[in-house]
C-alpha cells in the first residue's frame, strides 16, 4: 500500500462519482419523458490481488421489472382495443338520438303514427293528409340521414385503418432500426441503454395498434411477431399494406375473394417477398386495429342491417297483399293463383301434410328476376322450417311450371298452368301421399287506386320495393338510404284516403287509413335474423314498433358493454402502469437524495487527494 | 402499499384521477339540469326497451285523447242538429193539427208558410259542418248533404222538384176523376141489375184499391174484391133493399192509409150525401147506387186521394239511398200511367247529395277510443226518422189551394191531418230521438275512454319517470359529494407538489 495507490483510488472514485452524477441529471432530465426508464450506476470495487485499489463504473442498468413490462404491454393492446370500441359506440348511439328527444327515431315514428290516428278520424281533412305525408317523409328523411351517419363511420374506420397503417409502418421501420444499430454494442453501453428505452417506447406503440409478443434474441436483438405466430420485424422490418378504398356505402364488405371485396384489407409483405392478407387469416386479434375491423365489418354493418330491415318492414306492411287460392276440387286437390301480379322478391307460399306420418312441410316459392342469384339458400326467408325455391319468370308460365316441377317433383306435389297466368298446385290425386292442404300469394300493390286498401307508401327511391334478390343480394341491403315516399303520393294526397277509380271512394271513407294505422301498429311480421335482433332457429315476429324497440335495446345493450369493458380495462391498465413507474418511473426525491451523497462522496475524494498531498509535500519537505 | 409522491410520472396517474371526477361532476350536472339520467339509450340500463315502448304507448294515448276531444265535439254538434230537426218538426205537427182553411193569395194557409220556413231551416241543419267537414252526408264528408229548399221543391230548368211529382202523382192517381177506379153504367140499361166497381189496370200503383166490401144490404148480392183488376159486384137481382141498410167500400190509398166509404140506401129523393134512392125496381136502385158510387167516390177522390196521393209522391221522392233511386210516374200521359219508373239524376232533383250506401249510417264514421274500442257515430240524412220529418214537412208545404175549388177545404183537412199524423211517432220505426240515444251512447263511450286515457298516462308517465329520470335529491347530493372529493384532491395534489426535497437543498 503506498500514497500513489491511494491517491488512484481517490481519482477513481471522483471519475466513478462525476459518471453518477451525469446519470443523475440524465434521469432528472428525462424524469417527464414517456417511456423513460430510471437508469442507475453499477460501481464494481477494483482489485489487485487481494487488495482493493479503487472502483470503477461496471454499467448502467435499466431498473426495470421486465414481467410487470410485458403485461402492461398486453393489457395495452387490450385497453386501446377497448378505449376505441367503446368510442364508435358511443358515436354509433349519438345516431339513434335522446331518448325521448325530438330527434330520435322513435319521436319520428311515434309522429307518422299519431299522424295516420288522426286522419283515421278525419279523413277528409286535406291539412291533416298533408301531415301525414309530412310525418311520412321526415321519418324517410330520418332513416337516410342514419344510413349516411353509420356509412360515415364505417367510412372513419376505413381512415382510421389507413392511419394505424402508418403508424405501424413507422414503428416496425425504427424498431428495425434500432435493432442494427445496437447489434454491435455492449450491454453496458451507455448508448446501448437509450436506444433500448426507443426501442421499448416503439414496441409500444406498436402494442397499442395490434396485439404483439415480443421475443427477446442474441445481440440486443428483438423480434416482433403478431401473437397468431406471424414475424413483423426483426433485423428487418415487414411492410404492411393498406388498400383504402375510400367511402364505403352499405353495399361494400369484405371478402376473401379478392374480386368481391370492396373494403380494404391489410396485407403483410415480408423482407423476403412473401406476402399474407392479415385479415383473411384473422392475424389481428386486439389492438386499435382490431377495433377498426370489427366496428367496419361487424358492429356497423349489422346496425345498418337493422335499419334495413327496419325501413323493408315499414314498406312491406303497407303494399303487400297476401290471397289465398282458390280451391280445386280433386281428385287431385289443390289450389289454383294467379300468379300475373306477382313481382320480384314476392312469394307464393305452400303447405302441404304428409299422409303417412302427418307431418306438416312448407314451402315458398320466390320470383327471382335475376337467374345468377339462383339457388336461392333456405335462409332468403326468415323462416326457419320452409324449403325456398327461386323461380325465373322470364320463360313465361310453362318455364315456371317445369321449374317447379324439377325442383319439388320429390314432394309429389304437381303444378300445372291450366290457362293465362294461373298456376295450379295440386296433391298426387289417387295415391293420397301428400295433401296440399293451404295455398297463397303475397304480391306487391303497384299502384295507388288499386281497388284494395294496400298501396305502395314507401319507394325504393323511384321503383316499389318488394324484397327483389339480386346476385348482389337482397333488394333490403341499404334499402334505409334509399326509402322514401311514393312521389305519386306526395304530388296528390287525396290517394290516402281514395283507393279505387270506380265506384270512387267517398272523401270521408276511413278503410285505407284504418288499414295503414293497425299495418304499422299492430300488424306482425317475420324480421330477417341477418340483422342480429332473432335467432335463426326463432326469427324476430312482432310489429314494426316492437322491432324498433329491440334494435334500440340491443344497440344500447351493445354500448353500454363496450362502456364498462373499457372502464374495467382502463383499470387494469392503469395500476399496471402505476406498478411498472414504481420501479421504472424517475423519482425526483430520490433522485435528490442520490445527489446528496454523491455530492458528499465526491467531496470526500478530493478531501483524501488534498490529505495525500498534504503528506506528499511532507515528505519532500524532509 | 407506497405513497408516492406528486412527481414526474405519478403525476400524469393522479391527474387522469382528477379529469375523471371532473367528468363525473359534468355528468351530475347535466343530469340535474336535464332531469334525465343519460343522453343517450347506453346509459338508460336494462329497461331501456321497456321505455321505448312506453314511450310509443303514450305516443297513441295522446292521438287517442285527440280523437275523443275531436269526435265528442262532433257529436256534439250533430246533437244539437237533431234537436233543431226535431223541434221543427213538432212545430208544424202542432200547427197542421189545428190547422184551419185560411189561404193567402198564394194559395197557402199560414201554417203551410210555417212549414215552408221549418223545411227551410231543416235542409239548413242538415247542411251543418264541423270544419270542412258535412256531418249529414254519410262518408262524402266533403259534399253537401242535401239540397237547397228551392231545388228541392221547385227543381231548376232540367230537374223536376217535389211539386212536379206531386203534380205528375195526382194526375196518374185520379186518372179520369174516379181514382183509377171503373164504376160502369149499369148495362144492360133499364134493365141490369148489377153494379161494378173495379180498378182500371191490374197492378198499376195508382189511384184507389179494393181492399173489401162489406154490406147489410137485402136481398143484395155483394161479390169481390176478385179477379185480376180487382172489382166489387154489387147485385139487386134479389130485389130491392131496405131503407138504411148500407154498403161500406174500403178503399187502399197509395200512401198506405184506408178510407172507407159507406152508402146508405134510402127512400128519399134526391138522396143526400153518401145515399142512393131505393128505386122502383132493383134496375133502377141499380142505376141510383151507381151514380151515387161515382158522385161519392168522385168526392173522396178529389179529397182524401189527392192528399194521399201527395203524400205518396213525396215519399217516392225522398226515399232514395244508392240501390234505390226516386221514383216518378211513368209517363207523360200521366192520367193513364200503370207504373212507376226510377229517376235519374239529370231529369229529378235527389235530395239527398251525400253518400248513399245501404249499409247502417252509424257505421260511415268511426273513431276508435282505445286499442280495441271504437265508437260509430256516423250520420246520413236519410236515415229513416230524418227523412220522414223532412218528407212530412216538405209535402205540406209544397201544395197549393184555389179559393174556386169547392174540394179545396176538405182536401186541406185530409191533407193537414195526414201530414200531422205521419209526423207522429210510429210504433217499429226509427224515431229521432233514436238517432240521438245512440249519438249519447258513443258520447259516454268516448268520454269512459278518455277517463281510462288519462289515468293510464299519469301511469305510464310515473313508470318513465322511474326509468329515465332522476331523483333531485339523490343526484344533488352525489353532486356535494364529488365535488368536495374534487376539491379535496385538488388541495392535496397542491401541497404534495410542494413537498419535494429539492425546495429544501
Amino acid at each position: 500500500m503506498s500514497l500513489s495507490q491511494a491517491l488512484n483510488a481517490a481519482v477513481s472514485g471522483m471519475r466513478t462519482t462525476q459518471t453518477g452524477l451525469a446519470l443523475v441529471a440524465g434521469n432528472v432530465a428525462n424524469a417527464d419523458t414517456p417511456g423513460y426508464v430510471r437508469k442507475t450506476l453499477d460501481q464494481v470495487a477494483v482489485a489487485a490481488g487481494e487488495v482493493g485499489i479503487g472502483v470503477r463504473a461496471a454499467g448502467i442498468d435499466r431498473q426495470l421489472d421486465i414481467y410487470v413490462q410485458r403485461q402492461l404491454q398486453v393489457e395495452t393492446t387490450g385497453g386501446s382495443y377497448a378505449d376505441l370500441r367503446a368510442d364508435f359506440y358511443q358515436r354509433l348511439q349519438q345516431i339513434y338520438g335522446q331518448p325521448g328527444g325530438d330527434n330520435a327515431l322513435e319521436t319520428i315514428f311515434n309522429n307518422f303514427t299519431s299522424a295516420v290516428q288522426s286522419l283515421t278520424t278525419s279523413p277528409d281533412s286535406n291539412a291533416i293528409r298533408n301531415s301525414v305525408l309530412g310525418a311520412a317523409q321526415v321519418l324517410t328523411q330520418q332513416l337516410n340521414g342514419m344510413t349516411v351517419d353509420i356509412q360515415g363511420l364505417r367510412t372513419d374506420c376505413e381512415n382510421g385503418l389507413g392511419n394505424a397503417v402508418d403508424e405501424a409502418n413507422q414503428a416496425l421501420q425504427r424498431i428495425a432500426d434500432i435493432n442494427q444499430q445496437l447489434g454491435p454494442l455492449t450491454s453496458q453501453d451507455g448508448t446501448a441503454a437509450v436506444l433500448r428505452d426507443q426501442r421499448d417506447n416503439y414496441i409500444n406503440q406498436l402494442a397499442e395498434l395490434m396485439d404483439v409478443r415480443v421475443v427477446a434474441g442474441d445481440n440486443n436483438q428483438v423480434s416482433v411477431f403478431t401473437t397468431s405466430g406471424v414475424q413483423l420485424v426483426g433485423l428487418r422490418a415487414s411492410q404492411l399494406r393498406f388498400d383504402d378504398r375510400g367511402v364505403l356505402s352499405p353495399q361494400s364488405a369484405w371478402s376473401a375473394d379478392p374480386t368481391q371485396r370492396s373494403t380494404g384489407t391489410i396485407t403483410l409483405l415480408s423482407p423476403n417477398g412473401g406476402k399474407v392478407d392479415l385479415l383473411a387469416s384473422k392475424a389481428i386479434r386486439s389492438g386499435k386495429i382490431a377495433a377498426y375491423l370489427e366496428m367496419r365489418d361487424q358492429v356497423l354493418p349489422q346496425a345498418q342491417a337493422q335499419l334495413d330491415e327496419l325501413a323493408a318492414g315499414m314498406a312491406s306492411v303497407l303494399s303487400d297483399r297476401t290471397q289465398a287460392g282458390t280451391p280445386v276440387v280433386g281428385p287431385p286437390a289443390g289450389f289454383n293463383l294467379d300468379v300475373g301480379g306477382l313481382k320480384a322478391g314476392n312469394k307464393i307460399e305452400l303447405t302441404y301434410t304428409d299422409s303417412t306420418t302427418g307431418a306438416q312441410h312448407q314451402v315458398t316459392i320466390v320470383r327471382v328476376d335475376d337467374p345468377t342469384a339462383l339457388p336461392l339458400a333456405d335462409s332468403a326467408t326468415p323462416n326457419p322450417a320452409d324449403k325456398v325455391i327461386g323461380v325465373d319468370f322470364s320463360g313465361g308460365m310453362a318455364s315456371v311450371v317445369s321449374q317447379l316441377n324439377t325442383a319439388l317433383g320429390s314432394t309429389l306435389m304437381q303444378f300445372s298452368n291450366p290457362s293465362g297466368t294461373i298456376l295450379q298446385v295440386t296433391d298426387d290425386g289417387g295415391t293420397n301421399k301428400i295433401d296440399v292442404t293451404a295455398a297463397s300469394t303475397t304480391a306487391t300493390a303497384s299502384t295507388l287506386t288499386g281497388g284494395s286498401a294496400e298501396l305502395p307508401f314507401f319507394t325504393d327511391a323511384n321503383t316499389p320495393y318488394t324484397g327483389a334478390i339480386t346476385s348482389i343480394g337482397p333488394q333490403s341491403k341499404g334499402f334505409a338510404g334509399r326509402i322514401s315516399v311514393n312521389a305519386a303520393l306526395a304530388a296528390d294526397p287525396t290517394r290516402l284516403v281514395v283507393y279505387q277509380t270506380s265506384p270512387l271512394t267517398p272523401a270521408g271513407d276511413a278503410t285505407r287509413p284504418n288499414f295503414l294505422y293497425d299495418q304499422l301498429t299492430k300488424a306482425t311480421r317475420d324480421f330477417s335474423p341477418q340483422a342480429g335482433i332473432g335467432t335463426v332457429a326463432s326469427p324476430f315476429s312482432g310489429s314494426i314498433g316492437a322491432y324498433l324497440s329491440g334494435m334500440v335495446s340491443q344497440q344500447g345493450e351493445a354500448a353500454s358493454g363496450a362502456d364498462s369493458l373499457k372502464q374495467g380495462q382502463d383499470l387494469v391498465v392503469n395500476s399496471l402502469r402505476q406498478r411498472f413507474n414504481e420501479a421504472a418511473g424517475v423519482n425526483i426525491d430520490s433522485e435528490m437524495a442520490t445527489l446528496l451523497k454523491l455530492q458528499t462522496a465526491y467531496g470526500a475524494n478530493a478531501r483524501v487527494m488534498t490529505t495525500v498531498r498534504d503528506v506528499i509535500n511532507l515528505l519532500l519537505q524532509m | 402499499m407506497s405513497v408516492s409522491g406528486a412527481s414526474s410520472s405519478s403525476t400524469s396517474l393522479n391527474v387522469q384521477s382528477l379529469v375523471d371526477t371532473r367528468l363525473r361532476l359534468d355528468e351530475l350536472q347535466r343530469q340535474l339540469g336535464t332531469g334525465t339520467k343519460s343522453a343517450d339509450y347506453a346509459g338508460v340500463g336494462l329497461d331501456r326497451g321497456l321505455a321505448v315502448g312506453m314511450r310509443q304507448q303514450l305516443s297513441t294515448l295522446a292521438s287517442y285523447t285527440d280523437n275523443v276531444t275531436t269526435v265528442d265535439t262532433r257529436i256534439d254538434l250533430a246533437q244539437t242538429v237533431l234537436t233543431g230537426i226535431s223541434t221543427q218538426a213538432q212545430n208544424v205537427r202542432s200547427a197542421a193539427r189545428l190547422s184551419g182553411f185560411q189561404i193567402d193569395n198564394t194559395g197557402q194557409t199560414q201554417d203551410q208558410k210555417i212549414a215552408k220556413t221549418a223545411l227551410d231551416a231543416m235542409l239548413g241543419l242538415l247542411n251543418s259542418q264541423f270544419g270542412d267537414r258535412y256531418l249529414f252526408a254519410g262518408r262524402a264528408t266533403d259534399q253537401p248533404a242535401v239540397e237547397s229548399t228551392a231545388h228541392v221543391l221547385d227543381g231548376d230548368t232540367t230537374r223536376a222538384g217535389l211539386k212536379q211529382i206531386i203534380a205528375e202523382r195526382n194526375q196518374a192517381d185520379l186518372g179520369s176523376g174516379l181514382g183509377r177506379l171503373l164504376i160502369p153504367p149499369v148495362v144492360p140499361p133499364g134493365t141490369g141489375t148489377a153494379v161494378s166497381v173495379s180498378e182500371d189496370v191490374a197492378g198499376s200503383p195508382f189511384g184507389f184499391k179494393l181492399a173489401g166490401v162489406s154490406s147489410s144490404l137485402t136481398n143484395a148480392t155483394v161479390t169481390g174484391p176478385a179477379g185480376t183488376p180487382p172489382a166489387i159486384g154489387v147485385d139487386f137481382a134479389g130485389g130491392n133493399p131496405n131503407a138504411g141498410d148500407t154498403l161500406k167500400l174500403s178503399f187502399n190509398l197509395p200512401d198506405g192509409s184506408t178510407e172507407d166509404l159507406t152508402l146508405t140506401a134510402t127512400t128519399a129523393t134526391p138522396p143526400g150525401t153518401n145515399e142512393f134512392t131505393i128505386g122502383a125496381s132493383p134496375a133502377a136502385t141499380a142505376a141510383n147506387l151507381q151514380a151515387a158510387l161515382s158522385t161519392a167516390v168522385g168526392k173522396l177522390a178529389r179529397t182524401s186521394l189527392s192528399a194521399a196521393s201527395a203524400m205518396a209522391a213525396a215519399d217516392n221522392f225522398f226515399n232514395m239511398d244508392a240501390a234505390n233511386p226516386p221514383q216518378r210516374v211513368a209517363g207523360p200521359p200521366f192520367a193513364t200511367a200503370t207504373s212507376l219508373t226510377a229517376a235519374t239524376p239529370a231529369n229529378t232533383v235527389f235530395w239527398y247529395t251525400g253518400e248513399a250506401g245501404s249499409d247502417p249510417a252509424r257505421g260511415t264514421a268511426v273513431a276508435r277510443a282505445d286499442q280495441s274500442i271504437t265508437v260509430a257515430y256516423g250520420l246520413r240524412a236519410n236515415e229513416q226518422a230524418i227523412r220522414k220529418s223532412v218528407q212530412q214537412v216538405a209535402v205540406f208545404a209544397a201544395v197549393t189551394f184555389t179559393t174556386t175549388d169547392p174540394d179545396a177545404r176538405d182536401r186541406y183537412a185530409a191533407l193537414s191531418q195526414k201530414t200531422a199524423g205521419g209526423l207522429d211517432p210510429q210504433p217499429g220505426q226509427q224515431k229521432i230521438v233514436d238517432i240521438s240515444a245512440d249519438l249519447a251512447t258513443a258520447h259516454a263511450t268516448l268520454d269512459a275512454a278518455k277517463q281510462r286515457h288519462a289515468q293510464t298516462k299519469a301511469m305510464l308517465e310515473d313508470m318513465l319517470q322511474h326509468v329515465e329520470g332522476i331523483s333531485q335529491e339523490e343526484v344533488a347530493a352525489q353532486l356535494m359529494a364529488v365535488n368536495t372529493r374534487l376539491q379535496a384532491s385538488l388541495q392535496t395534489t397542491a401541497l404534495l407538489s410542494k413537498t419535494t426535497l429539492v425546495n429544501y437543498l
